[in-house]
């Protein structure tokens, strides 16, 4: 029975509670560790546990033209979303949404893949919605448990012009998309970017910033209402786009090219600014707007006239007679003519044994400088071109900016060639070419290959004497320009007076560029390229002065024949539109 | 001797401050309860309110019954207890275990939380009884069977954490009637050769350590020498004889030894609670008022992790007052095992501290991050009937026991 003494020694009683004692003050250590030390990383990490941002999106900004008129604008559509973890069965659901907005249900769910995040935040599932197909959801709310709508600003454009290679387009991010993978940026799926053109390159600051909104979620990431001690941060709206473009310039730009393959600029040479932009065939902008279908897109791409090129950034071209202004430059700088020497030309000159043709095929007889530059005679540069090498050719391409990219505001900008000793060795091995080459490059053929812009630069050194501004297409981007030619007054004055005559002589190429406006003075040139592709490019450069004001023109047509006949009278009409407009534009300001 | 002596000649406290813990453990329930919003049948606080009422009944009978009926019996439980625990297996698992019994009535019962009682008793008895010269290390190969024979049937049901609660008391007992230190090491030193096996440093320090024991216990050479190897010798092989086992055979081995194997992984349910205990401050966020309990990101909120709810919305100042209760009240059992008459009461006593210090701590560190999850509840303040009853009997037996017959 219980007999047996306790005997104890008390050592072993103290060891006991010894032990008590150290377990419990490992615990209370490690409480105070966690509440009291590191009492602020926990609470964070809780707060990060249980608070969810849910972004806002920002209205992007409009698209402006210089006087304010709105080239792109937002409008409304409304959007269906879904919230997967809150869907009874997607199959189903899909379905149901399928036959009421008339959409497959194979879209709806590669829709659903494409912009889906979480199982708790929204994905697309559908845009432009009309407001049958939202009534049509709504009368089957109870049938689509997670499914929504919102509004959501889309882009509209204006129907007088296209513009649609200079603002480009904006596009929907999708998971595939890099920046949505990227953690650094705070791009997500079902986010919209400026994608091509302008909307690209003023991306940050057309986008604005996201605002956030703050829901307080549960372990299985439901949300199960607001935070009321953190406040919603609102979007900041994206920035306006004020652009230099002149909506009614543009107009009548693309309404001289439209129907034919070709671009055109026009600018201001000292400022630089771009006052139209048009690139030819070109698309509607709507078509990107993001439910572009299948057949669109192939027709659009399979369109052998190419829609999709942007000929002035990337329209590669032979410069042809443009480029005589260039030749002369490099022979009067090196003093290798005399103006009034007389040169004889047959129609064609033999060189070697090839015949280089002239364009005009009785051939101009005897002409100087001028006549040769009015007259556009090419026997007279080949003559000429001997006089000098490849390199002080090359140094005046040079010079003006040809060969590489001008550096305006646009993300996409080709270089074009123009060839040097190194280049042509390359091409031709060191003794495959020769002076003969040369010959073709004098009159801006041969391996020579320009874009549109760089002809607008080109055009604006003519007219400013080598001090052009930067091209840019948006307010206060402009500058000094990449390339800045130095040559004396005697040889811009003879440059710009020549190529006067190209536009007012009797036999001037340029001849029906002229709107005979009073007090109007144009200067010009005409070209036609012979390229690989059929008929020749029909080009005309020049430029306008009228009360102080300047104005330069790119025109290029492409295989349509000669540049004077073809080029110089749409050319005309440019210059008469924008002549017009401007002195309407100045009655009005000074009543 | 008349119930109103025996009330005042016992510790009180040993009452009171289970109530206290319970009162604590009520409060939490309600609030845990405030955001589930289901009927009072599935309400916890009303639920654990309700078994409180049995739980106090035992209380008193175990209070009342007679030290000597106790001592009498205690075999015939002792061999109920191991066929009870067997019954769970006849059963349909629940919870993925064979741990509960399905009475047919609302509430099912966990056998092995009464086993804790039975075995401390009856080693008790079986310690008290012979007048063994506890310093010969033969005679505590027959208590360690006493424990191992029910721990081994609760490790099947799987339930690793309660048995190695039935197997705690077992050091201390003998420790508390005289087994030299050095033979209770030589229990414990195989379990360290293994688990530091599969890592060099730790394997080296604990190798040295061992020396130095050795050294200082001055055992027989042979004997000291033939038991320092024979434990290096099973570290060494440990690792190969893992490695003789096939994946799915280690997994199951694992799955044994944790059968709480966090499903979300990287400790997602540690994570929570150290969030939500550290995010609890000083004064905590307001009962109530806990964004981790309530948004569910605590895992078994209402037992095993039921400190972290308190640490979240009490503060490190509720969590001071629960660990200074709690050791209070093991100090008083103690000092009861210490001051008591008889060898039984004493070690009886002293096999209840140690299951209260061994639930509470490990309660406590799995929830804080310092050992593995072990799914073991808090005394007197975790939801769950069978352990809640049980400690109250344990309280009411120290409390039976810690008075001292005059004479």
């Amino acid at each position: 029975m219980l007999k047996a003494d306790n005997q104890v020694p008390r050592s072993r009683y103290l060891a006991f509670n010894l032990l008590t004692f150290v377990l419990m003050a490992i615990l209370l250590g490690r409480f105070f560790n966690l509440q009291i030390l590191n009492y602020d990383t926990y609470r964070k990490r809780a707060d990060s546990n249980r608070i969810r941002a849910v972004s806002l999106d920002a209205p992007r900004g409009l698209i402006l033209d210089r006087n304010g008129v709105i080239l792109v604008d937002n409008y409304p559509t409304y959007v269906l979303y879904c919230i997967p973890g809150e869907m009874e069965s997607k199959e189903e659901q899909f379905s149901v949404i399928g036959q009421n907005i008339g959409l497959d249900k194979s879209i709806l769910v590669s829709n659903y893949k494409k912009y889906y995040r979480t199982r708790f935040l929204p994905a697309k599932l559908a845009k432009d919605l009309s407001f049958d197909e939202l009534s049509r959801i709504e009368e089957n709310k109870l049938a689509l448990p997670g499914v929504f709508y919102t509004q959501h600003p889309e882009r509209i454009y204006t129907q007088k012009v296209r513009a649609s290679h200079l603002v480009g387009y904006i596009k929907d991010l999708d998971n595939s998309a890099k920046v949505v993978a990227d953690k650094q940026s705070d791009y997500e799926a079902g986010d919209l970017i400026g994608w091509v053109g302008l909307e690209k390159q003023y991306e940050s600051s057309l986008r604005g910033e996201k605002g956030a909104s703050f829901f307080q979620v549960d372990a299985f990431g439901r949300e199960v209402g607001q935070i009321a001690e953190r406040e919603d941060i609102s979007p900041i709206p994206g920035r306006n786009l004020m652009t230099t473009i002149d909506i009614t310039i543009q107009e009548a730009l693309e309404r001289e090219l439209q129907g034919v393959r070709g671009v055109g600029i026009v600018s201001i040479p000292e400022t630089g600014e771009i006052i139209a932009c048009a690139s030819s065939p070109d698309y509607l902008p709507e078509l990107f707007r993001g439910s572009m279908s299948g057949i669109d897109w192939s027709h659009i791409v399979s369109d052998t006239n190419k829609p999709l090129l942007n000929r002035f950034a990337n329209g590669l071209y032979p410069p042809g007679s443009t480029f005589k202004m260039l030749t002369t430059i490099a022979l009067l700088n090196k003093q290798k003519i005399n103006p009034s020497e007389r040169i004889e030309c047959t129609g064609s000159y033999e060189f070697g044994d090839r015949f280089f043709r002239c364009w005009k095929e009785e051939g101009h007889g005897f002409v100087n400088l001028e006549q040769a530059i009015e007259q556009s005679c090419n026997v007279y540069f080949y003559q000429t071109v001997q006089r000098i090498s490849l390199k002080d050719l090359w140094m005046v391409w040079d010079r003006f900016g040809f060969g590489r990219k001008t550096g305006y505001d646009f993300p996409i900008e080709s270089k074009g060639i123009i060839p040097d000793r190194a280049f042509m060795n390359k091409r031709y091995g060191r003794r495959g070419w020769a002076r003969g080459n040369l010959l073709n490059m004098a009159v801006g053929q041969g391996e020579i290959l320009v874009t549109p812009v760089q002809m607008a630069m080109y055009i604006n050194h003519l007219a400013t004497e080598g001090r052009a501004g930067k091209l840019h297409f948006v307010k206060g981007q402009g500058g000094i320009s990449g390339s800045s030619p130095h040559y004396s007054n005697s040889i811009w004055e003879k440059i710009s007076s020549h190529m006067g005559k190209v536009v007012y002589g009797l036999r001037g190429t340029g001849k029906s560029a002229n709107p005979k406006i009073k007090g109007l003075k144009l200067a010009g040139k005409t070209g036609t390229s012979e390229n690989p592709h059929g008929e020749p490019h029909a080009w005309f450069i020049g430029y306008g002065e009228k009360d102080g004001r300047k104005v330069s023109l790119v025109l290029l047509i492409e295989n349509s024949g000669h540049g004077g006949e073809v080029a110089a009278p749409k050319a005309r009409r440019i210059f008469a539109q924008y002549f017009n407009s401007e002195s309407t534009q100045m009655a009005e300001k000074t009543p | 001797m008349t119930l109103t002596r025996k009330i005042a000649e016992t510790p009180q406290s040993l009452l009171l401050m289970p109530v206290f813990l319970s009162v604590l453990g009520l409060g939490i329930l309600y609030s845990i309860s405030l955001h589930q919003g289901t009927a009072l049948a599935q309400n916890l606080f009303f639920k654990q309110s309700i078994i409180l009422i049995p739980a106090l009944v035992g209380f008193g009978s175990s209070f009342l019954v007679s030290r000597n009926f106790i001592h009498k019996y205690i075999y015939i439980l002792y061999f109920l207890t191991l066929g009870i625990l067997a019954v769970p297996f006849l059963g349909e698992k629940v919870a993925g275990t064979h741990r509960w019994i399905d009475l047919g009535l609302p509430v099912s019962v966990q056998p092995s939380e009464f086993a804790k009682i039975i075995i401390v008793i009856a080693l008790a008895r079986y310690l008290s009884d012979r007048n063994l010269q506890m310093r010969h290390f033969g005679s505590l190969v027959f208590p360690c069977f006493i424990v191992l024979a029910p721990s081994l049937i609760v490790l099947n049901q799987p339930d690793l954490g309660t048995a190695i609660i039935l197997i705690t008391p077992l050091i201390p007992m003998l420790f508390w009637v005289g087994a030299r230190p050095f033979h209770l090491f030589l229990f414990i030193a195989p379990i360290f050769s293994i688990l530091t096996a599969f890592h060099l440093v730790p394997f080296f320090i604990w190798a040295g350590f061992m020396a130095i024991i050795f050294y200082l216990s001055k055992p027989k050479l042979l004997t000291g020498i033939g038991l320092y190897f024979g434990n290096i010798f099973l570290g060494l092989l440990t690792p190969v004889a893992w490695n003789l086992l096939r994946p799915f055979q280690q997994k199951r081995v694992l799955t044994l030894l944790n059968p709480d194997l966090d499903p979300l992984g990287a400790g997602y349910q540690i994570i929570q609670s150290k969030m939500a205990i550290g995010s609890g401050g000083f004064l905590g966020k307001g009962w109530g008022q806990g964004t981790q309990t309530h948004l569910k990101f605590l895992p078994v909120q209402e037992s095993d992790f039921i400190v972290s709810v308190m640490g979240e919305e009490l503060g490190f100042i509720a969590l001071l007052i629960m660990l200074t209760v709690f050791t209070f009240f093991i100090f008083r059992i103690t000092r009861s095992a210490f001051e008591s008459n008889d060898r039984f009461s004493g070690l009886v006593l002293i096999g209840f501290a140690s299951i209260f210090l061994a639930h509470v701590f490990v309660n406590c560190a799995m929830t804080v991050g310092l050992i593995p999850v072990k799914g073991l509840p808090l005394p007197f303040i975790s939801y769950g009937g069978s352990f809640l009853m049980a400690s109250f009997m344990m309280a009411g037996v120290s409390m039976n026991l810690a008075v001292n017959r005059m004479g």
